[in-house]
């Protein structure tokens, strides 16, 4: 039988609703912290940045890196092509997260911290993660063999998976600027209730648009996959 | 008196929103030429 490339078609159709859904859900997001939270007194309108830099980071590294090393782990037992591709798709969309993380933190350091950058541990580790998942991508475009791509690939995706306790406990382990969870700890959430529902309303968020952007790249990844076996029949 | 440093809050929205809107496009475009094929 022929393998027939429209096959992906309402995979990618899905992508695209829940992605443009979960970016009016962004902007919503925004929209909430400017106008219902309320302004730190030491911080200021700077703290806001909140909103957006800790659902992402919390997606990245709780979310979309952990399924892609959770894929590899499966892809290396099962040898299964759909892990691969969902696992290529997680790391890629896991470094779009990581990208804004390290570009919003900067950005909400200066005016608090005094300085753009530190090499504190949280931030010198996540910057190692987003160095990972760029080798991790580069790795791929490197090799055409399927399988042994999906090999190599799998071990990169869960070096990034043990990269994640080191990083939740980085704040604890060493000194450095970084601040300690506020909502993911042991104790109750320290946030009074309007930050912390827009920030459960932004975790909710992002996570909606790493689906969206996972089901969209994989469904993108399906039909080339499709295509490619179409043409050598 | 709370600091008066919106414009940071500002500056990370629009990177925040760039870099998200940008690779959605980027997808957006790449499924529809997908579909489209």
């Amino acid at each position: 039988m022929t393998p027939d490339p429209s096959r992906a078609h309402p995979v990618i159709t899905r992508g695209m609703v829940l992605t443009v859904l979960a970016l009016a859900g962004v902007a919503a997001v925004m929209v909430l912290a400017v106008q219902y939270t309320p302004v730190e007194a030491n911080q200021g309108l700077a703290q806001k940045i909140f909103y957006i830099h800790v659902p992402s980071a919390v997606v990245a590294i709780w979310v979309a890196v952990p399924m892609t090393g959770l894929a590899s782990m499966l892809y290396l037992w099962l040898h299964d092509p759909r892990l691969d591709r969902f696992a290529a798709a997680s790391a890629e969309v896991a470094s779009v997260f990581c990208l804004v993380v390290l570009t919003t933190g900067p950005i909400w350091g200066k005016p608090i911290w005094g300085t753009w950058w530190t090499w504190d541990g949280r931030l010198t580790l996540t910057l190692f993660l987003f160095f990972l998942l760029l080798g991790y991508q580069t790795l791929r475009a490197a090799i055409r063999e399927p399988l042994e791509r999906g090999r190599f690939s799998a071990v990169l995706g869960i070096m990034g998976l043990v990269l994640i306790p080191f990083i939740h406990l980085s704040v604890y382990l060493w000194r450095g600027l970084h601040p300690k969870p506020v909502v993911l700890k042991p104790s109750e959430p320290s946030l009074p209730p309007a930050m912390l529902h827009t920030l459960l309303i932004g975790f909710g968020v992002f996570t909606v648009l790493y689906i969206g952007f996972v089901t969209l790249r994989y469904g993108i990844q399906l039909a080339q996959d499709l295509r490619e076996a179409a043409d050598a029949a | 008196m709370p600091p008066d440093n919106g414009q940071y809050m500002v500056a990370a929205y629009i990177v925040a929103g760039v870099i998200y809107l940008g690779y959605s496009v980027s997808l957006l475009v790449r499924g529809s030429r997908a579909r489209s094929r």
